[in-house]
């Protein structure tokens, strides 16, 4: 029961804090609100009984990857500048769009209504975590390095390019 | 609680998201509601696949948005160098 409740709040303190970045101007108090959303998220894996996924959460989400989007809006100065409000036509047609979106999710996903889901607070530890990623999934976890190597490597050439044509 | 409500709530999550994604100009902005589309569909991994498989998946996707809000974040301070703007409107040259 209770576990349901925080289910439903966290997400719905996710959802709220969504919805009023939709409508926040101000890119800063936009990065605060995203903020708020991913510590929801946090607080809805820990109610999904995933505690290892909700310090991630916390310290790669609401952490490193937070700090990125601040240091960006920090040295990218035409960011902050006046801009024009997004055209009417423009909101209209996003807004009618993600609309279909989810009406078309959830009447794909009608047949889950008769899964129990039942979530109980059990200790998924990290061990059994650590034993699916090193065995049945070595080699995707293998690949991902290469991934997070090559986004370095692009990130250092992007950013280094202004430097080198001066 | 069915699994449709667990569904519901990311669904709800990612829908808000790409609203976002699609009504947002600046491209910070529409980098951050491109994580939080990438935080919906992790939660709905978490939420309705198998316990120790899906939260490995959610291990590994949290790298990959990591990787991808690093190339993002590259790629707009290069942008924002070279036109002096941050709205998608603003940018019509595909050579830099």
């Amino acid at each position: 029961m209770i576990i349901n409740a925080a289910i439903y709040f966290f997400g719905g303190l996710a959802a709220l804090a969504t919805l009023l970045m939709l409508f926040q101007r101000d890119p800063v108090k936009a990065a605060m609100l995203m903020l708020a959303a991913l510590l929801a998220t946090a607080g809805l894996y820990l109610a999904l009984s995933a505690q290892l996924l909700a310090v991630l959460q916390v310290i790669l989400y609401a952490g490193a990857i937070m700090t990125l989007f601040i240091v960006a809006l920090t040295v990218t100065p035409a960011a902050w500048k006046d801009k024009p409000a997004p055209a009417r036509i423009k909101r209209v047609l996003g807004l009618a769009a993600a609309a279909v979106i989810l009406a078309e999710l959830l009447k794909v996903s009608t047949a889950l209504k008769t899964v129990t889901a039942a979530p109980e607070f059990s200790e998924t530890g990290t061990l059994e975590i650590a034993r699916q990623l090193f065995g049945p999934f070595a080699l995707q976890f293998e690949l991902l390095s290469l991934v997070i190597l090559a986004s370095i490597v692009a990130a250092v050439a992007l950013t280094s390019r202004r430097r080198t044509a001066l | 609680m069915s699994q449709y409500h667990l569904a519901a709530i990311s669904f709800v999550l990612f829908t808000l998201a790409a609203a976002g994604f699609l009504t947002a100009g600046g491209l910070v902005r529409m980098l951050m509601f491109l994580e939080l589309m990438l935080n919906a569909a992790n939660v709905a991994l978490v939420a309705l696949g198998p316990a120790a498989p899906s939260q490995a998946y959610a291990v590994m996707l949290f790298a990959i948005a990591a990787a991808e809000a690093g190339v993002g974040l590259a790629l707009i301070i290069a942008l924002a160098s070279a036109f002096k703007t941050l709205e998608a409107g603003g940018i019509k040259e595909l050579k830099g």
